[in-house]
């Protein structure tokens, strides 16, 4: 048995989370047996899905045969990270270094490498028929896919060569940062050896490049084989980050399998009848054009991108059990469930 | 608020973060202050709400009395070496800057400590009465706040410590800095929120916040009878929608009540109207 992968992807706010658990709740109830993996649940939603604390290992649901989930937690993968690809003594050095922790909450990339080597790690056990991950919100969107690449190229040492202008020192003990003129300046304004400290750590970072390297290759290789969904609203930050998956080289990029309106308004809001006035009316009327807006903005983008659209619509209340969650699912219009392996084919 | 000379706006990913910085700063310039907007992070909601496609990281004037920038990070470590630093230009570029930046992106503090040197070296400078920041997400609001503590414990000495003495110095005067947290009355913004002002608490880097919660429904001035009565369609459907979101609403509020409240804006706008209209909003206040 293969897993495949159902990767959600959007900007901030946008019901990202929401809808993997609802995804994955409606490929439970369909027979495929689906772990999803969220990255900071509500905690209602977090309580729907039974789970309770933060933490990387998958718990299969109470009350729902085929749903098991797990929560992100950035900072407990990098540890297992460092462990898996750097020696021992070096990565216990490394986890304990307080640039670690800095380094691996810094790089644009590394929550989304973090998360991108747990889906792979998931996918392996082929214990799933179905993983959902709902990507790091930091990552906006296509971000997620370059991580690996991005990550082989940190550690691989650009930053150290930059450090020592241009040389990779070969042992810690042959070099001193300090016999280069333009890091005695450094050195001084930084008025002690944080840059030494700074090399040694990233010297120690890159033993690990072997082992991410052959990782960062494997995980693309998973990318190429998974399918995509980017959910969206009809406001212009997340559309902006939407658009980006058409914009961008197609090799860096895969291109969606659904493009998903969140929090859609109801159609036959446009024109409202009959024609007196107020309150109930006035309302109607605001809503109304609330809704013509985001038909207008839907339009718009699936004429510029040539593409489809599927909706999901606008619950006043957020669901708090998987009974909302599915019926978010079963509402939706547009959504080519068999494609996004959600409904066995 | 207007009284303070920088104004740090931050709130969770999606709440309108930049769309109140700038409608804050239109409602200062019309009170005649000399305002200027700065973009902290690399997204171009700022830019947008101003009505332009971009902000460089030279100051531009958007209009009389209004001026905007962003922090574009290599262009503010090679001004935090000059300026801050006194590194002379010519070793600036090259090896020193890019080590700089291997730095940045390791050691804790630096890069935050960047960002936050352009936007304080702005309110030194004294040239505006006041600076908006729109800033980074709530996530990293705090790193961006203990930067300069941050960094005074990993450099002991030097003139990286010595800028990031006077940093937290502006920072804590509440004459100087103030703080708008900007949310939406829903789950996860209230948490996080109420988790940052937990923080901001415990950490006295910067005098208490206001929170502003954004995107209020109003009240609809209609009975359920009046809601009942008028009969299945998209009349009830759509009052049964407002009723159900505002009392939702409603409950996040309790829970954390704002200081200010700004209205959901229906319809087709531009985010330059919708700045306005919030503007407008806050003048009524």
């Amino acid at each position: 048995m293969t897993s495949k992968v159902l990767l959600i992807t959007g900007g901030g706010g946008v019901g990202k989370t929401t809808l993997s658990a609802a995804l994955a709740v409606t490929a439970a109830r369909n027979g495929v047996r689906t772990l999803v993996v969220t990255i900071d649940p509500a905690r209602r939603l977090a309580t729907a899905l039974g789970l309770k604390n933060l933490g990387s290992e998958p718990s299969p649901h109470k009350n729902e045969p085929n749903l098991w989930a797990a929560m992100l937690d950035a900072s407990a993968s990098w540890k297992a990270i460092a462990h898996r690809h750097a020696p021992a003594d070096v990565a216990d050095r490394l986890v304990d270094n307080p640039f670690f922790e800095a380094a691996t909450q810094h790089f644009p990339a590394s929550q989304s490498y973090a998360s991108a080597e747990e889906m792979a790690n998931y996918v392996e056990t082929r214990a799933w028929d179905l993983v959902v991950i709902d990507t790091p919100p930091s990552a906006g969107g296509i971000e997620f896919f370059s991580a690996p690449a991005e990550m082989r190229d940190l550690v691989g040492g650009r930053l150290l060569r930059w450090l020592t202008g241009g040389a990779l020192p070969g042992r810690r003990t042959l070099f001193t940062l300090t016999a280069r003129p333009a890091l005695r300046i450094a050195g001084a304004a930084l008025g002690s050896d944080l840059l030494e400290r700074v090399a040694e750590f990233l010297m120690d970072m890159r033993t690990m490049y072997d082992g991410l390297a052959r990782r960062a290759v494997q995980i693309e290789q998973h990318f190429r084989d998974a399918r995509t969904v980017v959910v969206t609203t009809a406001d212009p930050a997340p559309l902006r980050e939407a658009a980006r998956f058409y914009r961008e080289l197609p090799d860096r990029v895969p291109d969606p399998d659904a493009i998903v309106f969140n929090r859609v308004l109801p159609d036959g809001w446009h024109n409202p009848k009959p024609p007196t006035d107020g309150p109930l009316i006035e309302n109607l009327v605001r809503w109304g054009a609330e809704a013509h807006r985001q038909t207008e903005v839907r339009k718009e983008f699936a004429a510029l991108w040539k593409t489809d659209i599927a909706t999901v619509p606008w619950r006043p209340k957020t669901p708090t059990t998987l009974d909302d969650l599915a019926a978010l699912i079963a509402k939706a219009k547009g959504l080519n469930l068999e494609r996004l392996g959600v409904v066995p084919q | 608020m207007l009284e303070h000379r920088l104004i740090i706006v931050t709130g969770k990913g999606g709440v309108g973060r930049s769309a109140v910085t700038a409608a804050l700063a239109l409602r200062a310039v019309h009170l005649g202050k000399r305002v200027l907007t700065v973009s902290m992070t690399d997204q171009t909601g700022l830019a947008l709400h101003l009505g332009r496609e971009r902000l460089d990281y030279e100051a531009s004037e958007i209009r009389p009395g209004l001026h905007a920038l962003a922090v574009h990070r290599p262009a503010a470590l090679n001004e935090y070496l000059k300026v801050q630093l006194g590194v002379p230009k010519v070793t600036r570029m090259g090896p020193l800057a890019r080590a700089f930046d291997a730095l940045a992106s390791t050691a804790p503090g630096i890069r935050e400590v960047v960002t936050m040197g352009k936007v304080l070296w702005e309110v030194r400078k004294a040239a505006w009465d006041l600076v908006i920041a729109d800033g980074p997400p709530l996530g990293q609001i705090g790193s961006h706040l203990r930067a300069p503590q941050t960094v005074t414990e990993l450099v002991p000495v030097g003139k990286v410590r010595e800028q990031a003495d006077w940093m937290m110095e502006l920072l804590a005067d509440s004459s100087v800095c103030g703080m708008l947290l900007v949310t939406l009355a829903e789950e996860l913004p209230i948490t996080e929120t109420q988790e940052a002002l937990t923080w901001l608490t415990e950490h006295h880097v910067i005098s208490p916040p206001q929170v502003v919660a954004n995107r209020i429904l109003p009240a609809l001035d209609a009975s359920s009878r009046q809601i009942n009565g008028a009969g299945p369609g998209s009349v009830q459907e759509a009052a049964l929608m407002h009723t159900a979101l505002r009392a939702e609403q409603q409950k996040w509020l309790t829970e954390l009540p704002p200081d200010l409240q700004l209205p959901f804006l229906f319809g087709l706008l531009t985010p330059p109207e919708v700045a306005a209209r919030l503007a407008d909003v806050w003048g009524e206040e």
